[in-house]
């Protein structure tokens, strides 16, 4: 392997990484506030998958545009299914029987809403800028790839803003600490935990959405994506919204190389081999390598 | 007024045992008094089904540890029988194996699993369960996707694989609640309900979930391989299907998770209407299962058992308080809180 080989296969981890983020971040901030594992997150990945493929059939609409408007029909969703569904859980401070099993449902119904819809032949989102590349001598990049990362980083900045300088990134971040204490400094756990999962389920759509562009898609497509998203979050420490971005960039760059070693049609087991691997090594998470966790617990 | 005919309650729990063993005996003779080759078939389908729902009952609802990927266990025992009765072994040493090899394959889940709070065991089997038929599309000796086909140099007697189905859920049945009702059954349920204070009280949650997810898997691994050797054509998409483990989850939570009884009556209203759903709605049909799920989960989490005992109570019918393996989980509620509370 040459040099520049290296380096193509290093620029398309890093590509891959940033729609990995996003597709992960939103499991994550749903887990850390509410505590349920969010299965159907695979399910709502499809239905954005599904959302780009048809404004972009009907309307002709680009389907990077698509998945900004995602965002907002997708966050409605989400708090449409919280209000219908979710919100009728009983409270746990870890992820329980019945919340494992109602993700499950949603999920399971979604997958099959899409079969009854679209049904089970694979589809694809076709523009001009699918096959075009961006030429630096040896160096080869994917103009569409380009395009999803630089979306996908724009996704993420605003998140972090959000968390960071908003009264609702405050209370978000209160809950993923402690929720009791939360509530005993007054923050409306109720109302955020609303509003966390739209935006959860959001970025489910935003992200199946960019997936759409760059792969093709059945209802079945959230599936391998999902255990992809756990490890992730499972590198970045579960809880944690930074550690996303360095658990997607792990698991892109393994993937990525590992295509050196492992016969493609074995690609799936990978990310689960990675996940035993970094239970039995690493529980706390990459961060915990140099991070002592703050909470007590 | 209750006007119910007084009966003393030793004479109403005998009647209580014996209304298992009145079940096998009807099961037992049915198929000399008639029964139809294609009802034989739904009964046999029943059985396997039952057990398989014991099986992850035992894990899921007594544990508290859900899993999403008992295909795998199904799948590897029914690959394991086809191999060895393809190979002319006994198929009754083959059943054993087929319970044995799925019996080992759950510690490789279990063991980095199990040892973490959270969940972490849960996904991992959604992984397992993907990665497992990935390799099973792409193996040589069992034939990779197109799948296996079993010769068996022997007649065929679907009597004789009604027979065995029904011994199979029958000591399913038997060992759960042996299981359930012993020392080991208290400390598994103690784990479900808060494992850090069973820790506390000397219970191992990481061999205790270790042990019961490897007989939660030989369960599953028989009744694979029984099918296995009725069906004589397994292939990936079938047995490793993903299909297949929302189907083992399904039942004992129709039924009602957490108990034996309900376990086995989710396993027997799946087995009986599955084969109607899929012929009469193939397009919508795990919809349907969806939609059940949540459904159960929000309005009754304790499946139709939880709902039957309800009613009963409503009826007021005496005695009905604390019945069968309620009465188990009621007790070990109790001895929990005395030596917890101290």
């Amino acid at each position: 392997m040459t040099f520049f080989d290296f380096l193509n296969l290093l620029i398309a981890a890093l590509l891959l990484a940033g729609i990995y983020a996003v597709m992960s971040v939103g499991m994550t901030v749903i887990y850390g506030v509410m505590k349920i594992v969010n299965l159907a997150h695979a399910g709502f990945m499809m239905m954005g998958a599904y959302f780009a493929f048809e404004l972009n059939e009907r309307l002709h609409l680009d389907p990077i545009l698509a998945a900004l408007l995602a965002f907002p029909f997708f966050f409605l969703v989400g708090i449409a299914t919280h209000w219908l569904l979710v919100r009728w859980l009983p409270h746990s401070d870890r992820p329980t029987l019945q919340s494992l099993l109602l993700m499950f449902g949603i999920w399971l119904v979604l997958q099959n809403i899409g079969y009854l819809v679209w049904g089970n032949t694979d589809r694809s989102i076709f523009t001009p800028r699918t096959l075009s590349v961006i030429d630096l001598g040896p160096i080869t990049i994917s103009t569409l790839r380009l395009v999803v990362f630089v979306a996908a980083v724009g996704c993420m900045v605003v998140l972090e803003i959000a968390l960071s300088r908003t009264w609702f990134g405050r209370s978000v971040r209160a809950l993923i600490q402690n929720r009791y204490a939360g509530r005993i400094v007054g923050v409306d756990d109720e109302k955020t935990a609303r509003l966390t999962f739209g935006m959860g389920i959001a970025f489910a759509g935003v992200a199946g959405a960019l997936l759409a562009t760059l792969y093709s898609f059945d209802p079945d497509f959230g599936r391998p994506f999902l255990l992809r998203a756990f490890v992730i979050i499972v590198l970045g420490g579960l809880e944690s919204v930074s550690g996303v971005a360095l658990g997607a960039l792990v698991l892109a760059l393994v993937e990525t190389f590992s295509i050196l070693v492992v016969p493609a049609a074995y690609q799936p087991a990978i990310s689960f081999a990675l996940l035993v691997v970094v239970l039995v090594v690493l529980p706390g998470g990459i961060a915990s390598l140099w991070a002592k966790r703050r909470r007590l617990a | 007024m209750s006007t119910a005919v007084y009966v003393p309650s030793r004479i109403k729990s005998r009647i209580r045992m014996l209304l298992p063993w009145l079940l096998l005996v009807v099961l037992a003779v049915l198929p000399i008094a008639g029964l139809t080759p294609n009802l034989i078939r739904l009964f046999f389908i029943t059985f396997v089904w039952v057990t398989t729902s014991l099986g992850w009952n035992l894990l899921g609802g007594f544990t508290g540890q859900v899993s999403f990927g008992f295909a795998v266990f199904y799948g590897l025992g029914a690959y394991t029988a086809a191999l060895m009765i393809d190979r002319g072994v006994n198929p009754y040493l083959s059943f054993l194996a087929a319970g044995l090899v799925p019996g080992l394959a759950s510690f490789l889940i279990g063991l980095p699993t199990f040892r973490l709070r959270g969940p972490y065991f849960a996904i991992a089997t959604i992984g397992v369960s993907e990665a497992t038929r990935v390799i099973m599309n792409n193996l040589e000796i069992t034939g990779g996707a197109s799948g296996y086909r079993i010769m068996e140099h022997v007649p065929f007697r679907q009597v004789e694989h009604y027979y065995t189905a029904l011994g199979m859920a029958a000591l399913a049945v038997a060992a759960s609640l042996l299981i359930v009702h012993s020392k080991f059954g208290m400390a598994l349920r103690a784990i479900k309900q808060d494992e850090e204070a069973a820790a506390d009280l000397g219970v191992n949650p990481y061999a205790n979930k270790l042990a019961i997810h490897a007989v939660a898997a030989i369960f599953t691994g028989v009744a694979g391989g029984v099918f296995a050797r009725y069906a004589a054509f397994i292939n990936p998409q079938g047995v490793f299907a993903f299909q297949t483990s929302v189907y083992i989850l399904l039942m004992p939570v129709i039924g009602g998770i957490g108990t034996v009884w309900g376990a086995v009556l989710g396993g027997v209203v799946f087995g009986m209407v599955e084969e109607q759903l899929v012929a009469n709605f193939p397009q919508i049909h795990l919809l349907l299962y969806g939609a059940l799920l949540i459904l159960i989960i929000l309005v009754e989490p304790d499946g139709i058992a939880g709902l039957l005992g309800k009613i009963f109570r409503r009826l007021r019918i005496p005695g009905r308080k604390d019945d069968g393996a309620d009465s188990g989980s009621r007790k070990a509620d109790e001895v929990l809180r005395r030596t917890a509370g101290g």
